[in-house]
């Protein structure tokens, strides 16, 4: 028995180091820039970081990003200023776009379209209202030189807090140890990204795959309730008075579809502007998001940057 | 408890461990009790209400064979016999058929314009492996009865026999006669033993995982929404499911004799590379061995075999056919498949050709073009049974059917998770190249003498179960349904 568990160990070692070189080589694994609160109190990127973002067992989406000066991913550096006509995009996730090239961003298709225009993608997942509001009080010397600021708004994810704390667990938590000895051992972290060390995870937890189903399903439900709406509009409303906003300039992209009417009637009482891009996707005949991942795909960027263009630069789209 | 859970990779050591330390230190009463215990808890972990079945099962047939073996007169045996067979099939019948029959009952009236109502059928769960461990506790008593065994004063291990974790829920349905003496005597650790077990486990688990639970939601989607799909992907389906019934219930016995082989024990073959068979006699000798086996030796020849004339061997045929489809379900889906497969079947038979491949082996590289054609049709004729098998109603599989005749349209198909096609392509492909390499031992899937073959093997085999993960797949194994 000792002579078969030996080589087990022999075995398991030597395929776990070949498993590690195979990942790297085919670079299954994903990367994820480090993250920071900055003096501002302001949850970013660590500036200068280019990678690759992937996703699924197979590389189902490979991307890769640039994390400019300021902190964010996008094709270009910010420098607000007077003299020049510029539009900031904020948002979580889907304004970041890990999912897609970094030059194909929805900055980078609305700049495509208006002469002279420079578009500052200030994008990062896990972003809520808060964060984005806080975002603009924080830099508010930058977005006052800034023309326009169109702000993602994805109901009701983004409306479950009134005041916004920086989260330095999270980052304590990233910047640990544990977690970097996972960015380093790339097969951990890919083993851990397609889901395999959950079954572990649950295990040790005691927990099993159905309460986490169930734990999902009753966030849902209270969702859907008329006091939940009542509350994130509420919550809506406190953010706004915490950190005011330029109404002029301000605009809340959306998709009327998904966001309920009370919510709109709210955003129309107060004379905040709104972007729909909800029709456009209706319209649209071709996917417009990824098929393994529900981030907008290059066509939903497209019409979510023409639904923008369409709004702020009626006049000089071509 | 599933073979390809957390669960079960922290049970089977810890068992293993103390297997082996009673095996060695206390005695079989004591060792065989523990493997009794764990094997209780094995099959409680999906639910403990129904080990009273078991538990039932195992006193009825280990009385049942005590009392059949000091008994001379016939009358007797034969009513002792009928006992267990009744209790068995009783069991089988009431928690497995009971509400197909109901329902049938029903809809054979309302064909003559009577309509019964559907009172009468019941919120009956299905045991798990209930099919498997009745037939292995069945074929105790029959082998008493025909005088083929003596029946054994040991409950413990014969309790240990009916419940054998390995191998309980979904086979291979073993014989007393071939696992009880293993049991009865105390095991050797052997290194080649052990070291043979745990390849048919890795193998086992890229079957499962990588072929059958990745093919799983293609199968799933195309079978659902057969209507909205033109011949070719309706064609992929059918191949796909041939894939993933394979890779899932082949997967399974290998892990079960490769964990059986741990504690010492050896199982029969469950699969020879059906695949690779050149007739459809073939295939039935390569496909779930344990199960033709059984129905051979206790339903068949019986019956009559084939000794008297053809006509009566043609009514064996068709009977052995049609209950080996019903034992795979409740449904007439599976007795169509059953009689689909006789009549296959019975060209080959009538021919004498059922029989031709029986003494020879797997076909090898550089055998006559004319095998891989015959290879290539029977996987044809069989990948179309699966149709039956896979669909929920026979108006279904009819309707299915009926696409892949009349659709001949191309229409790309796409992965309802959004995954690329070719992936399974190739690993489909890259899979029988593999098989049809080792074919020759199915017992011996990494058989290399070259150590760093070996282990570039074992390094890709835990590869692709990477590559082909999904934590959101059902990963429970389709036969336990049976």
């Amino acid at each position: 028995m000792i002579k078969l568990l030996g080589k087990i160990l022999l075995y398991g070692v030597l395929v776990l180091i070949a498993l590690e070189i195979l990942v790297r080589v085919f670079h299954l694994y994903p990367e994820d820039p480090p993250r920071f609160i900055d003096e501002l109190n302001v949850e970013k990127r660590v500036p200068g970081y280019t990678g690759y973002s992937v996703t699924g067992n197979r590389r189902q989406n490979f991307s890769e990003f640039r994390i400019n000066k300021q902190g964010f991913n996008s094709y270009r550096n910010f420098n607000p200023s007077e003299s020049k006509n510029e539009l900031a995009l904020i948002g979580d996730s889907f304004i970041q776009g890990f999912h897609e090239e970094y030059d194909q961003s929805i900055g980078k298709k609305i700049d495509q379209k208006v002469d002279g225009l420079e578009v500052y993608e200030y994008g990062y997942a896990g972003w809520d209202m808060a964060d984005q509001l806080h975002l603009i009080n924080a830099y508010k010397q930058d977005f006052e030189k800034i023309d326009h600021i169109v702000i993602y708004m994805d109901y009701p994810s983004d409306f479950h807090r009134a005041t916004y704390e920086p989260n330095y667990k999270r980052i304590k938590l990233l910047n640990s140890t544990v977690f970097k000895l996972r960015n380093n051992i790339k097969l951990f972290y890919y083993a851990s990204e397609i889901g395999m060390l959950d079954s572990v995870k649950r295990f040790v937890s005691g927990k099993t795959k159905d309460s986490d189903n169930e734990a999902e399903e009753d966030i849902v439900d209270s969702n859907e309730k008329d006091e939940a709406a009542g509350t994130y509009i509420s919550n809506f409303d406190s953010l706004l008075k915490l950190y005011p906003i330029e109404k002029n300039k301000t605009s809340f992209l959306l998709d009327f579809r998904t966001t309920p009417k009370e919510f709109l009637s709210y955003c129309r009482e107060n004379n905040i502007k709104v972007i729909d891009f909800g029709k456009l996707f209706e319209k649209s005949k071709v996917p417009v998001t990824l098929i393994y991942d529900q981030h907008w795909n290059t066509h939903g960027r497209s019409l979510v940057a023409k639904s923008i263009v369409k709004s702020l630069y009626p006049h000089q789209e071509h | 408890m599933l073979f390809n859970s957390i669960d079960f990779a922290v049970f089977l050591p810890i068992v293993l461990t103390i297997f082996w330390i009673l095996n060695r230190y206390a005695g079989l009463v004591t060792r065989n009790f523990f493997l009794l215990i764990a094997s209780y808890i094995f099959y409680g972990w999906w639910d403990y209400r129904f080990l009273s079945l078991i538990v039932l099962s195992t006193l009825v047939d280990y009385f049942v064979g005590r009392y059949m073996g000091k008994v001379i007169d016939a009358k007797l045996r034969k009513r002792l016999l009928w006992l267990s067979v009744s209790f068995n099939l009783g069991l089988l019948g009431f928690f497995k058929y009971y509400n197909f029959f109901v329902d049938s009952f029903v809809d054979s009236f309302s064909l003559f314009g009577i309509q019964l109502g559907q009172v009468w059928t019941l919120e009956i769960l299905l045991p798990v492996g209930i099919s498997f461990y009745t037939f292995q506790t069945m074929s105790y008593t029959l082998d008493i009865y025909r005088k083929q065994l003596e029946p054994t004063n040991d409950f413990i291990s014969f309790a240990a026999y009916v419940a054998f974790f390995p191998q309980l829920v979904a086979g291979p349905i073993e014989r007393a006669s071939h696992l009880l003496p293993q049991l009865m005597k105390k095991g050797k650790f052997t290194y080649g033993q052990a070291s043979d077990g745990l390849k048919l486990i890795l193998w086992g688990l890229f079957k499962k995982m990588v072929i059958a639970d990745s093919l799983a939601p293609i199968v799933d989607d195309i079978f659902s929404n057969y209507s909205e799909y033109s011949a070719p992907t309706l064609i992929m389906g059918a191949i796909f499911f041939g894939f993933q019934i394979y890779g899932d219930f082949s997967g399974y016995s290998d892990i079960a004799i490769g964990t059986s082989k741990l504690f010492g024990v050896e199982l029969m073959s469950n699969f020879k590379f059906p695949y690779f068979s050149r007739n459809i006699g073939e295939f039935w000798r390569r496909w779930h061995i344990s199960l033709s086996l059984w129905f051979r030796d206790y339903l068949y020849i019986p019956l009559g075999g084939s000794k008297n004339g053809k006509t009566q061997a043609l009514r064996n045929i068709f009977i052995i056919f049609l209950v080996s489809g019903l034992w795979h379900g409740a449904n007439w889906t599976f007795v169509f498949w059953g009689l689909f497969n006789a009549i296959l079947f019975v060209p080959s038979f009538l021919m004498g050709s059922n029989r031709k491949y029986a003494d020879k082996g797997t076909a090898a590289f550089g055998t006559p073009i004319k095998d891989y054609l015959q290879m290539l049709l029977t996987f044809i004729l069989v990948t179309f049974g699966w149709i039956f098998f896979r669909s929920s109603s026979l108006q279904e599989a009819f309707k299915y059917i009926g696409g892949i005749l009349a659709k001949w349209n191309y229409e790309p198909y796409f992965h309802p998770q959004g995954y690329r096609l070719i992936d399974y392509f190739l690993i489909i492909g890259i899979f029988v190249c593999y098989e049809f390499l080792i074919s020759d031992n199915e017992r011996k899937p990494f058989n290399f003498k070259s150590r760093i073959v070996r282990f570039t093997i074992y390094t890709l085999v835990v590869f692709g179960i990477l590559l082909f993960y999904d934590d959101g797949v059902d990963r429970s194994f389709i036969y336990f349904q049976f």
